[in-house]
């Protein structure tokens, strides 16, 4: 974590865009993911998924 | 009246979007009720309580789907409604390819295109967390994790992982950070300095930070843990992490921990690893045993801002009390506000938008005023029966679950509190009506403003009948805040509103008022 402190903050955001803009918008590395659930939002599917990883 | 609904498929946006939207259809005129959203089983439930339910939902709308759902006045009205909406969400998409950036949809991807991340920031459904930031630790990088309704199991196995991976995860239900100056979710754009802060109470960290870079000092560093790491079950994990990293980091004079008072094993365990410090450590355990982070060779500080005060001060290297005023009463102020109530006019209606500062609040008061009526938990107040209905003294945080379930959260749109500010004005009862405004970044862009529009319709009830309502405000952030602290107070000054320094005091003066 005390490298965390001593270098620049590179942020990656998943999830609410608006967090991404503002940091955008403050000159902070940013990079938005625009994230979705998995699985179609299947949940049986998702299981199904993960149990092949 | 007519309900209509569209379903696009394979259309995806957040939350946060979805609500903002739905707010603008819902303005259109003859528009009784809409949503725009996401078609989850979870949200179906939703639609169906709130009574946007068709046959047409039930069959074609699926958790990949968008649902929007229109309640009109005539058919008209409603497709205006829908059309409205799908003009906004293709004006979105158009934005995105003028502006041609690459979006990508997975962890794996963003992190390719950002060399050197090294802190991701996760505001999804809770449920889906999980998955997500196991391989977002596995890949090396620090998490703030924003997002609710993670499971208490999830947050500790994180949590330990990222431990032994010598990683940080704040939250879930982390609020507020600011790390390296950067402030991340709802945070305030305050100086940058040596006071470390590591808090497990949103609106605390937002409070003590705002202080601190309004009295001319900054922050190094705020690390928020999420409410519940303090519980035993957690055992204080990055409460304790984050202490320790801000003990040795070299960018940190000073550091103040802030938190309602922890289960008594996490206590000790904080305390020791604080006692340990050759820098001095301020602690705020809001209403916690003083005498006990004193034997651990801690400053107590009973109030937020007593910790931003006494960390201003060692800074400083000044006498850690110097400056320090208790919080004294403007006894004159307080026999003129006695003297507009009428003899019904009784009670205290605090409605707040920041949790802690609403806890804040109960703790500094309650033994003042008497029986007190919250939606918080606390152990020496009764929980209120029905938290849309005031009774007695009440306190309600408008950012409780019963509140922000669908909605935006009150700091963002403050509208289910204004219509509650005009429902209090109609109490006979209702002496005080009490409101925390709290600016940052993410937060309304005006919630003065948006208050102010609440309080005028108040006062015009009251007169109506003869009375008058004392309004009792505090606003939390700083003049570097997009909102400026400076124009928001004038606002509500020149109204008449009392506008107090700090939640403390203002609820001192409330206290005192009551008491």
């Amino acid at each position: 974590m005390e490298s965390l402190f001593e270098s620049e903050l590179k942020v990656i955001n998943m999830g609410l865009e608006g967090f991404a803009e503002t940091l955008k918008e403050r000159g902070t590395a940013v990079m938005h993911v625009r994230w979705q659930p998995p699985a179609m939002g299947d949940d049986d599917l998702l299981s199904l998924l993960d149990k092949l990883k | 009246m007519v309900l209509k609904s569209y379903i696009s498929e394979n259309t995806f946006r957040d939350s946060v979007y979805l609500m903002r939207l739905s707010n603008t259809i819902r303005n259109f005129e003859g528009v009784i009720e809409a949503e725009v959203i996401i078609g989850t089983d979870h949200n179906k439930k939703f639609l169906q309580s709130g009574g946007l339910w068709s046959d047409e939902i039930e069959k074609g709308a699926g958790a990949n789907d968008l649902i929007i759902a229109v309640k009109a006045e005539n058919e008209e009205k409603a497709e205006k409604a829908i059309q409205g909406a799908l003009d906004e969400l293709n004006k979105y998409v158009e934005s995105e390819n003028l502006l041609g950036e690459f979006i990508p949809r997975t962890f794996e991807t963003a992190k390719k295109n950002l060399p050197g991340a090294n802190l991701v920031l996760i505001s999804i459904p809770g449920r889906y967390v999980e998955r997500e930031a196991h391989q977002i630790l596995d890949a090396g990088l620090n998490m703030m994790i924003f997002s609710d309704n993670v499971t208490l199991e999830t947050e500790v196995a994180l949590k330990k992982k990222a431990l032994e991976k010598g990683l940080l995860v704040m939250g879930p239900d982390c609020g507020t950070a600011i790390i390296n100056g950067v402030p991340l979710a709802f945070a305030n754009e305050v100086k940058r300095g040596k006071i470390g802060i590591v808090a497990a109470a949103g609106t605390g960290l937002q409070e003590v930070s705002s202080l601190i870079s309004n009295l001319g000092e900054g922050i190094s560093q705020g690390i928020g843990t999420g409410g519940r790491d303090v519980k035993a079950a957690v055992g204080g994990i990055t409460l304790i992490q984050g202490l320790e990293a801000l003990l040795k980091d070299k960018g940190t004079e000073v550091v103040i921990i802030v938190s309602k008072p922890p289960d008594a094993e996490v206590t000790k365990k904080v305390l020791e690893a604080a006692a340990n410090s050759k820098k001095p450590v301020v602690v705020n355990f809001l209403g916690g045993d003083l005498e006990q982070i004193k034997a651990a060779g801690c400053e107590p500080a009973a109030t937020l801002k007593e910790a931003a005060e006494k960390a201003v001060n060692l800074i400083k290297n000044e006498n850690i009390g110097a400056d320090i005023k208790d919080l004294v009463v403007d006894e004159e102020l307080v026999q003129k506000t006695r003297g507009i109530f009428k003899d019904e006019q009784k009670y205290l209606r605090a409605l707040y938008a920041g949790g802690t500062l609403a806890y804040e609040t109960l703790i500094m008061i309650h033994k003042k005023t008497g029986p007190i009526y919250t939606n918080l938990s606390f152990d020496n107040v009764q929980k209120i029966e029905d938290v849309y209905k005031s009774t007695g003294h009440t306190i309600i945080d408008f950012g409780e679950d019963e509140f922000t379930q669908g909605r935006l959260h009150p700091m963002i749109d403050p509208a289910l509190r204004n219509n509650r500010i005009v429902e209090e004005a109609k109490d006979p009862e209702t002496a005080v009506i009490m409101l925390d405004l709290v600016l940052g970044y993410n937060a309304h862009p005006d919630p003065a403003g948006s208050a102010l529009e609440a309080i005028r319709e108040a006062k015009e009830i009251a007169k109506k009948e003869k009375r008058q309502i004392c309004f009792v405000t505090t606003v939390c952030g700083t003049d570097e805040d997009f909102q400026k602290r400076s124009v928001q107070v004038e606002k509500l000054k020149k109204e008449d509103v009392l506008v107090f320094p700090s939640n403390a005091d203002a609820a001192s003066f409330v206290a005192e008022l009551f008491g």
